[in-house]
């Protein structure tokens, strides 16, 4: 595990650039920093929980362990229904958690971003806070939005992503 | 590789004979299927005629009538946020015992009883339910599903049944 740990840090940081993974959702495109992405699995539906919270579709079990399941559509406050077959990023160390599974609609590949391709957000981009993004990218013509998933999650406060 | 799967079966067989399983009797409350340890059981009832329900159908903990005692009796659908406009014809009671007292427990369905190993049981996720961990003793699987392993102890110390055993 500890050998994993130092492989994703190395290749989440080489000369400079950060490797993050690139993922689409209701058209648009995201980036998470590739040393929080554990694993990528094909989602299936997960068992419900009770008295859940509204972008969390339940648990599924991973490696032994269990992981809430978080709907990042849902979380957006996007209501149109995912695709039919969207993956699951499991992320760690981003939420009270040791590990959390998030759908997303695709994911696309890992790519460094160099600390000068990255600008600081507007206010807000998407509709997203600015306090929720670690930086805006470019990613082959079209905005990259790199999110601070750990706030994301996190947070008790509604995003809305625009349309 | 077919022969070195068939050798490691007896030994696998041993070893899961080793732990000390429990026994926990797996039941469904609207779309959660959940399981309470059997040593915790005393009995399973039918809610016809055993049940006084004169509360709102909204409040999570109602009176049992059980054998001329009045018992605090928690709808575990109510609880869980799934409740259905009636009370299944599948719905049972269960009888069980936390915090030292008696207490049932209405869910909609007993699905059976199963083996579990102890050892396997995960703590649920933080952010699986909004509702207080000590409700649930964890996670478990059995047949590719997913079970919530609710604790006797936690769901006696309810504030809504303590505030009834008061009363």
């Amino acid at each position: 595990m500890a050998t994993q740990e130092t492989r994703n840090t190395e290749a989440g940081n080489q000369g400079g650039a950060t490797q993050v993974v690139l993922f689409q959702l209701a058209g648009k495109s995201f980036a998470v920093e590739l040393g929080q992405v554990e694993q990528i699995i094909d989602y299936r539906a997960p068992a419900k929980t009770p008295r859940r919270p509204v972008c969390v579709e339940g648990v599924a079990e991973y490696r032994g362990r269990y992981l809430a399941i978080v709907d990042l559509r849902k979380r957006f406050g996007v209501t149109e229904e995912k695709p039919a077959h969207p993956a699951v990023l499991v992320l760690r160390g981003v939420g009270p958690d040791p590990v959390v599974g998030l759908v997303v609609d695709q994911v696309l590949r890992v790519l460094p971003l160099p600390p000068d391709g990255v600008l600081r957000p507007p206010p807000r981009v998407f509709g997203i806070r600015a306090e929720y993004i670690r930086g805006v990218a470019n990613a082959a013509g079209r905005p990259l939005v790199w999110l601070d998933l750990a706030k994301v999650l996190t947070s008790q406060d509604a995003i809305t992503l625009l349309a | 590789m077919e022969g070195r799967t068939l050798a490691k079966r007896p030994w696998r067989g041993r070893a899961e004979r080793a732990v000390a399983q429990e026994q926990v009797l797996l039941f469904r409350v609207g779309d959660c299927l959940c399981g309470v340890g059997l040593r915790g059981l005393w009995e399973v009832l039918s809610p016809d005629g055993v049940t006084e329900l004169l509360t709102p159908s909204y409040q999570i903990c109602t009176a049992l009538a059980y054998r001329g005692r009045k018992l605090p009796l928690v709808r575990m659908s109510e609880l869980f946020g799934v409740s259905a406009e009636r009370v299944p014809p599948t719905a049972r009671v269960l009888l069980i015992q936390g915090q030292e007292r008696p207490l049932g427990l209405l869910v909609d369905e007993v699905l059976g009883v199963a083996d579990v190993n102890p050892q396997r049981v995960a703590p649920m996720p933080a952010q699986a339910s909004l509702l207080s961990p000590t409700l649930f003793r964890g996670l478990f699987s059995r047949e590719s599903q997913v079970f919530i392993l609710v604790s006797e102890d936690g769901l006696g110390g309810m504030e809504e049944v303590a505030r009834f055993a008061e009363s």
